[in-house]
Formats: structure tokens, sequence, C-alpha cells
């Protein structure tokens, strides 16, 4: 339990005026520099955020671009930022659009088989991290699941070392969510309604939390699952690879990495351990790696998702459609026999829903809305607001295909012949009487045709529910694709669920437009 | 019972009917003859408050329509006491026989299925479609689906129905069933106005004729008048044209 030995105060007392030579000299260079040294395109994602790529994206910070700006210095080249989603780098990187991935890109040792990682620059370990309010977890043993209590839900960033992590080490004791974003993931803790605790990596806990960045939030429990950031490259480029290990090696022999990470808060007695893991030949032999890096994911537990899974995106479909259909019924009949007041609201409705994608249309009911309703205050509004992710995707769905289902509606109810109303009032029914007994069922048949299928369509628009929290087919898939040995197979496994469920609906779809039904006239 | 005063109705610069006087009373039967055009549909769509007139007004018993429109209850209750059966039958192609017959009784009057069905049943084999009270109108031949309309108008027990041009979509044979039909409402003393081209009809079974041409009542009398000693020459060049078809 050393402490990490403190820089002597010969180098402390010289610091400022070094730190003043970099940078003069460093930005004359640097400009030098930007227009002779080839570009090295490194990818990462500023989503991500602090401490290890954020600000404007004219001014990047963070731990990770200053040390990039070092190695790519070391090895004379010119670092260049590409933006990509962070579980999508090792696929980028695959495709040639960048060189190096590089933004707590954990060491997996399966991941050599397809890539090449460099040297360690950095030691994390997984932080459990809970609302500083909430008394009930204290430390991991808090995650196992207490009988007649529901289980606690675990927010991780998808395709993480942390989600693999909980997945096997806590298996059905707990619910875990994987999310997209670090911000995002806080902001679900703190709200509470969503997420009870996050398992993030010590970066970000120690930035945010420990930080004092988010005093909603503490970090609680030991630091577990020691693992290893590293640089991702293409296996073909031994080269580079070879140059920059020597600069992380230069790195932290000469302290530089240190004062990086010092000046981040980041540097702790785990980031020791570089010094001998610099000097030894990388990958490291199988039984040096920590326990916790070469946790496995099972195919069999996978069984269980994929069933659970195709239940999610059945239920989706089939709880939003009927929802869509009865909205759009009224819609259209609202729109069709209503007053001006409430044809025109119902108008602006369908223009806005059909106008905007269905992506933002979720985000803005499951994140802005509950947001804009805590901002207001008001407890009862929030509670109203705040639904259960598969809520939020049922009604996402179905105010989207509402829109689509009026307008079908509307021409269905426009296509019974004006004599149909004339017999029904005639025998003194009411509008309203003649409009749901005579005139709707009558649009209702002749529609079936359209309606199935934009069924189909909102099948499989049901994948869009996968960025909302929800594990439907599509969430699953995107969960477990950086297991590349998987990722494949369930691709085509998931596709092929997908086909089996649209595929009798478009059959069904086109017979019933073979055989349109009659109608009077 | 039926009284139209003064009606006079407009589509655009149209004027389609020019200050229209009829009455009809308790159990007439009153035929509209009149070359095509003339505003015979007009002048029945207005009486059941199907379509709005600029002046004028017509009176159902106690009830009735001005000009400018009319609150729809009032309509409601009109209707209920004024059938009208249409030359393209209208019947609602979703339901059965027996349902187009019961739909006025259980939706525009709420009485019960129960309490309605042999009433109902009765009116089909009225009409001869007893046999039929559970198919679909698109299995029926348009005499059937015509005199399936008729049950179906008398269903809500009008003081009066309407009929525009009932046999003009028929065959002969076919029309003389429905003809048959309504002859035998007429002699059970059923109010009635029928607008037709079946002149031996109207000879036979109206008590009053009245001829419509460009938007007014030419002539009103008795068929013997009208048939026999017609006295306007609109008459007289209507039924010369109409007997040459
Ligand atoms: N909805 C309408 N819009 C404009 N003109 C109409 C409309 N309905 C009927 N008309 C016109 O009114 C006149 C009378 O029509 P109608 O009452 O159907 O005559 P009839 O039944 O005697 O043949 C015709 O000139 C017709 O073109
Ligand atoms: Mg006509």
């Amino acid at each position: 339990m050393t402490e990490a030995p403190a820089p002597s105060s010969h180098f402390r007392r010289r610091l400022p005026l070094l730190a003043g030579l970099v940078l003069l000299f460093g930005s004359l260079s640097q400009t030098h520099a930007q227009a002779d040294l080839p570009p090295l395109r490194w990818g990462g994602d500023a989503a991500g955020g602090a401490p290890f790529i954020y600000g404007p994206s004219t001014n990047r910070v963070g731990f990770e671009v200053e040390l990039i700006a070092f190695l790519a210095k070391q090895i004379g080249r010119h670092p260049v930022f590409v933006q990509a989603d962070w579980d999508t780098l090792p696929d980028t990187l695959q495709r040639g659009n960048i060189d190096i991935a590089m933004n707590g890109m954990e060491f997996v040792p399966e991941r050599e088989q397809e890539f090449a990682s460099t040297l360690p620059y950095f030691i994390y370990t997984l932080r459990l991290i809970v609302r500083t309010n909430d008394d009930s977890v204290k430390g991991w043993e808090d995650l196992k699941r207490q009988p007649g209590k529901p289980r606690l839900r675990v927010g991780v960033l998808r395709g993480s070392v942390a989600e693999r992590y909980m997945r096997t080490k806590f298996g059905d004791d707990v619910e875990v969510i994987p999310t997209r974003e670090v911000d995002e993931t806080f902001q679900l803790v703190e709200g509470g309604e969503r997420l009870d605790v996050t398992v993030q990596d010590s970066p970000a806990a120690a930035y945010y939390v420990e930080g004092g960045k988010l005093p909603q939030l503490k970090v609680v429990g030991e630091p577990v699952a020691p693992g290893y950031y590293i640089i991702l490259t293409r296996k073909s480029d031994t080269e580079l690879r070879e140059a920059l290990n020597g600069a992380i090696r230069e790195a932290v022999r000469s302290g530089e990495i240190e004062r990086i990470y010092r000046k981040y808060k980041l540097w702790s007695k785990e980031q020791e351990q570089l010094r001998l893991l610099v000097e030894k030949p990388w990958p490291p032999a199988p039984e040096d790696v920590p326990a916790s890096v070469t946790a496995k994911l099972s195919l069999k537990s996978l069984r269980t998702a994929l069933l659970r899974a195709t239940g999610v995106t059945i239920s989706l479909a089939c709880l939003a459609m009927p929802l869509a259909i009865l909205l759009g019924i009224g819609i259209a009949v609202g729109r069709l026999y209503g007053p001006w007041w409430v044809r025109t609201p119902l108008a602006v409705y369908v223009e806005i829903l059909r106008g905007t994608p269905l992506l933002l249309q979720m985000y803005v009911l499951f994140f802005l809305v509950p947001m804009a309703a805590r901002a207001i205050g008001w407890q009862p509004l929030i509670s109203l607001v705040t639904l259960p992710a598969f809520a939020v995707g049922v009604l996402g769905l179905a105010f989207n295909y509402s829109a689509y289902e009026s307008e079908i509606y509307r021409a269905g109810l426009q296509a019974i012949p004006r004599g149909q109303m004339e017999a029904a009032l005639s025998l003194g029914m009411s509008r309203s009487k003649a409009i749901w007994h005579i005139i709707l069922p009558q649009a209702v048949r002749l529609v079936v045709p359209p309606v199935t299928n934009d069924f189909i369509a909102l099948f499989k628009d049901t994948s869009i529910c996968s960025v909302i929290l929800i594990t439907d087919l599509t969430g699953l898939y995107y969960q477990n694709k950086y297991d590349r040995e998987i990722a494949l197979q369930l691709a085509l496994v998931v596709g092929l669920l997908y086909l089996a469920m649209s595929y009798p609906l478009s059959l069904l779809a086109r017979r019933l437009e073979s055989q349109p039904l009659k109608v009077e006239g | 019972m039926i009284e139209v005063c003064e009606l006079s109705k407009h589509h655009g610069h149209l004027h389609v009917l020019r200050g229209i006087n009829l009455t009809v009373r308790q159990g007439e039967v009153a035929a509209v003859i009149g070359p095509s055009g003339g505003g015979k549909s007009t002048l029945l769509r207005c009486i059941n408050g199907l379509e709005k007139f600029q002046a004028g007004s017509v009176r159902v018993g106690e009830l009735s329509l001005k000009a400018g429109g009319t609150k729809s209850e009032q309509l409601r209750a009109l209707r209920q006491r004024i059938g009208m059966v249409f030359q393209q039958f209208h019947l609602f192609p979703h339901l059965t026989v027996l349902e187009n017959v019961l739909s006025g009784p259980l939706w525009a009057q709420g009485r019960t299925r129960a309490e309605a069905e042999p009433e109902a049943l009765t009116l089909l084999e009225r009409v001869g479609m007893r046999d039929k009270a559970n198919v679909r109108p698109e299995q029926l031949s348009g005499g059937q689906q015509q005199r399936v309309a008729i049950a179906r108008a008398l269903a809500v027990h009008p003081e009066a129905i309407l009929f525009d041009e009932p046999t003009s979509a028929l065959d002969p044979r076919m029309a003389g069933e429905v003809l048959g039909v309504m002859s035998d409402l007429a002699k059970a003393g059923q109010t009635m106005i029928v607008v037709t081209h079946a002149m031996s009809f109207a000879r036979r079974v109206a008590h009053t004729v009245h001829v419509m041409h460009e938007g007014t009542v030419a002539e009103s009398g008795p068929p013997e008048q009208i048939f026999g000693a017609a006295r306007t020459e609109v008459t007289r060049q209507f039924l010369h044209e109409a007997m040459r078809h």
C-alpha cells in the first residue's frame, strides 16, 4: 500500500518553467509538424467524454489526447482525431478508416486473433457507483439478489468489459442494462427511475464522481477486475506497433505518463505496474493475464437471452401496432369529421411525426421529456412521464406509426361511397353512430392490406428501441458483437429470427392484396 | 302531413329548386314525374334533410326544417319519421340482410336486438326476402336488394317513405317485383312520395301526380288529369317523350 512516489522536489520546482518552454517550443514546432509529418489517424469517441477525450471539437483535451500527442511526436507522426461510436472502433479500424483505435480500449485476449494491441498505457479497475443518498448498496456484495426484492438495475457501457464482468460475475442477480454513453448512464443513475447503480472504468469514476463533478453520486466498494488499456492496431501494421511500443515505453520511463495522469488526477498505485509491464513482452502469457480479463460469455446463456429478446421484439410490435391503429383511427375520424379546432392540431401532430425520424422521437420521449418534467419539478408529472423503457418503446412506436395509420384510414374512410352515410342518416342514425357502425367497419376492412404492410415495417422498426436500453433482438446483437467469434453467428441468427417473423406477415399481406374486399358502388 | 312551402335551393349559381309548394296528406301516394335534371331528387333530399336549402320550409307534422340549417337532434327526429329508398339501394355491404333491416332499430332508435328481430323478420317476409335473411347484399340481385332496402326503411316505423327512382337501376322483371311491393304498401295506407319513370305505376297507384320541370312544379293533379287531360304544355311534351321510350 505504498503511495505513488511524488515527483522530486527538484523536478517540481522546475515544472512551470519547463512547461512554459515546452508550450512555446511545442506550439512552434507543431505548426511545422502539422505541415510535414505524415498523419496518424486515431479513432476515438469524444461522446465517451472526460477524462479520456472531451472539450469542443476544435480544442480537444483529455489524458488520451495528451498522451497521443506525445506518442505521435515520438514516432514522427501528426495525430488526426477521427470520431466513431466507441463500440464500432474495432470495425472502423478493420475497414481502414483509422490507423489506430485508442479510447479506453480494454485488452481482451480473444481480440488478439484479429487485431494486435500495443503495450498497455493505463491500468484500470472497475468501480461501483451509486446515488449519494442510497444506503442500500455499500459494496459489491449488496448487488446479490435479495429474496423478495426486484433485481438491481446496473447500467454498463454496451460492449465494455464492465458489461461482460457483470454478466459473468453477477449473472441473474442483477439486471444488466447496456447503455451507449457514460454521461447518459450517470444521468440515469442520478434520476434513479431507470438505473440503480452503474459500473464504470476507474478513470470515469475518478474524474466525474471522486473528482466531485457529480455530487449526487458516490463510489462504493473496492476497485475490482483490473485490466489494461491498450492501443489497437491492425495485425499487419507491425512497424507502427513497434514504434508505438517504443514511444509508450519512453512515456513510462521518462515520467511523462505520470505527469499527464497526475494532471487528470488519474495516477494511482496500480499505475506503478506499468513500469514493469512495458519492459516485458506483450501480449502477456495467458497465466499472467488477470482472471477478470479472460472472463468469457457462454453461448448457453446467450440462448436464453435470445429467447427473451425475441419475446421483447414480438411484444413491442404486438403492443405498439394495435395502439397505433386505434390512435390512427381516432385521428382519421377527427380529421375528416371534426371541427377545425380538432382538425388543425391533428394535422400538425401527423406532420410532425411523419416528418421527423423515429430515432429522434424515441430519444425525446425517453430522455428529454423526463428531463423537462424534472426541470418543472412537479413530482406527479415526473412519475407520469418517466415510464419504464419498455413502455416508452411501445408508446414511441405507437405514436410514430399512428401518423401513418391515420393517413391510411383517412383514405379508407374517404373511399366509402357517400350513399352509405346518407342511407345511415336517412334511417335517423346520428353521425357518430353512422361512422361507428356503417363507415368505419367498411373502411377497416378496406385497409387491411396496407395496414398489414405497415405492421411488417413496424416489426423491423422495433430495432430502434435498442437505443433506449431495451434489449430486443437488435439490442442483444449490439451488446454481444464485440465477441467476434459470436458476432457473425449472432447476426445471422438475429436476421433469421426477424425474417421468420416478418415473412409470414408478408405472405398474408400479399394474399389480402390479391383479394380486394368488395365495397358498394 | 308533409308540407313543402316556397322551397328554393341553389347549387352554386344553379337555381335547382325555384319555390316549390307541395302537400302530401296522411295515407296519400304522391308520384313525382318529369324530365331528368328537373330537381326531383333534390326535392326529396331536401325533405329529409340530406340537403340544405336557401329559402322556404319543410314541415312534417309538428317538426319543421328551415332554410339555413336545422339542429341535428331535430333532423334525426324528422328522418326517423321519413324513410328513404335510393335508386342505388345503398345497402350496407358489411352486414347481412337481417342486420341491414335491424340497423335502424338498433343504431338509430336504440332498441334491443331481441325485441327488434321478430319484427325485422316479419318485414322481410312482407317483401319476400325472409329466406335470404342471413346472406350478404352482394349475393342478391338488384330487385332483391331494393326490396331489402324497403324493409330497412320500414323498420323504423316511418310515417312516410320517399322513393327516388327505386326501379331505374333494374331490368323490367325485377322492377316489377319492387313495384309490386310498393303497391302493397300503398294499399296498406302507407304515405309515400315516389319519384319514378314507371308511368303505369304512377297512373295505377298514385293519388296525386306532380310534374316537375326546371325546378318548379309545372302541374299537379290526379292521374286521370295528368295522363288524360294535361293542362300544361310541359306535361304533354314530357309524356309524349316518355311514351316514345
Ligand atoms: N351536388 C350537386 N352540385 C351541383 N349541381 C347539382 C348537384 N346535385 C344536383 N345538381 C344539379 O341540380 C339539378 C337537379 O338535379 P336532380 O335533383 O338530381 O334532378 P332529377 O332528380 O330531377 O334528375 C341538375 O341540373 C343537377 O345537375
Ligand atoms: Mg334524380
